[in-house]
């Protein structure tokens, strides 16, 4: 009851709740539509998936300032590419806020010869842009880790002593190569190239293993990410599709919610 | 913009400014009504005034558990008058909430079969109790202050001086009422939450009495209360020492 009572007082938390239960209608009414469902039934999820929209429209009036704010400390970051991505970032989000404000504006009749479709497009393409912006600061993160871990693990194995027992170059015993030497016969590629895809692949799992925070970010972004793509019509996916990212995301976020440890920093 | 980001990521605080908003475009509803040449500004009142009533109903989805745990939270308070009022107050505001809630579901269309006046009325009713208990609460916490002030050798000073000071009102008022009224006031002064919450609590009495037609006052004068009760509930949020504790 208290870590609930915790959650509830947070707007943030709320929002992310109805985003979750938003994108579950989505979900749900592709699902019941493919099930050949009664058409009662659907227009009263439909009505639900769009009055969640709009109330999150409502909740969101005024997130353009915070959004300028989170830009404004981003601005003083050390590293020269998170600062750009984060700050570029923010200042998308800024605007995909104010798309979505006009919109809201649109949608309850205060605006009311507004061009819906164009500002809903207009807002997608900033979200978009935030987003590919925020998985280019997860695959730099990545490759930092990616790096450092590859460094430490090879500055481990210089520094273990050998063993007595295996053999080593200054007592003339060499351990067989897997290849052949350079001198009896060309080295394939392709193997070369394996090997190394799977150490790498091997060492982004142990990086985002250690690492929660920046997997749970990725993954969120990833399944985010597919929603403007969709709308835009870059990568069209489908309603059912759109609708298990968009919970999936929310869950994710949810989570971060719950456990802050695992809210991405900066 | 600090103080504004803290208000806007509290729940809480969101809700204060929609539902001054909500008051707002009801109280401007009202005065424009006989103004030609509104009528389109009136139709978008109506309808901004709607989406917020609506919206604001889904962001108090869930409040019945926090009224529930802040009851069980009273229940251990030691003064046995502010552990009934508050305790009391509470779960009538858990009812109000659960009331809500279905209402919300009325009007979105996933329930049908349900009287929606009767379940208003039913809303509005343990809103009214709630307010009456945490009235009785405040009018409780101020006698409390006032017998404290009472004892005190400067606030007896001062009420004398005061009363000394101008012997002609004396005359007129009943000195025992001038005397309640001065250490009232100082009472109040002393203790601005309280003022605050008294405030709060009589300018959101007028809605459920006007909505149960106990006591009619205008449209004007209901909505009126309700901007003056936002705005006074947006001032406790944004300085929690505005806040009354329990």
């Amino acid at each position: 009851m208290e870590s609930w009572v915790r959650f509830n007082a947070q707007s943030q938390a709320k929002e992310r709740v109805f985003r979750a239960a938003q994108y579950a209608c989505t979900l749900l009414g592709y699902t019941l539509q493919k099930g050949g469902a009664s058409a009662d039934l659907l227009t009263t999820i439909k009505h639900l998936e769009a009055h969640l929209s709009l109330t999150r429209k409502l909740m969101r009036l005024g997130n353009s300032a915070e959004a300028l704010e989170a830009a404004k400390r981003a601005v003083h970051l050390s590293d020269c590419v998170l600062r750009l991505c984060i700050t570029v970032a923010h200042l998308n989000r800024v605007m995909y806020f104010a798309c979505d404000n006009i919109l809201w504006a649109g949608k309850t009749g205060l605006l009311a010869n507004l061009d819906q479709n164009k500002w809903s497009q207009r807002s997608f393409r900033y979200y978009l842009f935030a987003l590919i912006l925020n998985l280019t600061r997860d695959a730099y993160e990545i490759h930092l880790l990616m790096e450092r871990e590859a460094r430490s693990s090879s500055a481990k194995g210089s520094l273990s002593s050998p063993s007595p027992l295996a053999p080593t170059p200054e007592n003339g015993e060499f351990s067989p190569s897997p290849f052949p030497s350079p001198a009896s016969a060309p080295v394939p590629a392709f193997p070369v190239i394996t090997a190394r895809l799977h150490r790498q692949l091997r060492l982004l799992v142990s990086v985002l293993r250690s690492n929660p925070p920046l997997l749970l970010d990725l993954l969120k972004n990833l399944c985010d990410v597919f929603i403007p793509l969709d709308r835009l019509g870059l990568y069209p996916t489908g309603t059912g599709f759109v609708g298990a990212c968009g919970l999936a995301s929310s869950i994710l976020s949810i989570l971060t919610i719950i456990h802050p440890w695992l809210k991405l920093k900066p | 913009m600090e103080s504004y980001l803290k208000l806007t990521n509290q729940s809480q605080g969101k809700d204060r400014i929609f539902r001054a908003t909500q008051y707002a475009c009801a109280l401007t509803r009202h005065l424009l009504q006989d103004e030609p040449l509104s009528k389109e500004l009136l139709q978008k009142l109506k309808s901004l005034e709607s989406n917020l009533s609506s919206g604001r109903k889904l962001l108090r989805l869930g409040n019945t558990l926090n009224s529930i745990d802040a009851a069980k939270k009273n229940l251990q308070l030691s003064d046995p008058v502010l552990r009934f009022c508050l305790t009391v107050a509470n779960i009538n505001r858990a009812f109000y909430f659960i009331c809500d809630n279905v209402l919300w579901a009325r009007n979105i269309g996933l329930i049908h079969n349900i009287n929606k006046e009767n379940w208003s009325l039913n809303a509005t009713r343990f809103y009214f109790l709630s307010l009456i208990m945490n009235l009785t609460r405040d009018a409780y916490v101020i006698a409390q202050i006032m017998v404290q002030r009472s004892r005190d050798r400067q606030c007896q000073q001062k009420l004398n001086q005061h009363l000394s000071e101008s012997p002609d009102v004396a005359q007129v008022i009943i000195p025992q009422l001038d005397a309640f009224l001065f250490l009232l006031i100082e009472s109040l002064k002393s203790h601005p939450s309280v003022a605050l919450d008294t405030l709060k609590n009589v300018c959101d009495l007028f809605i459920p009495l006007d909505r149960l037609g106990i006591y009619h006052t205008n449209a004007g004068v209901a909505n009126f209360c309700g901007l003056v009760s936002s705005l006074l509930g947006i001032l406790s949020v944004l300085k929690p020492n505005f806040k009354i504790k329990p």
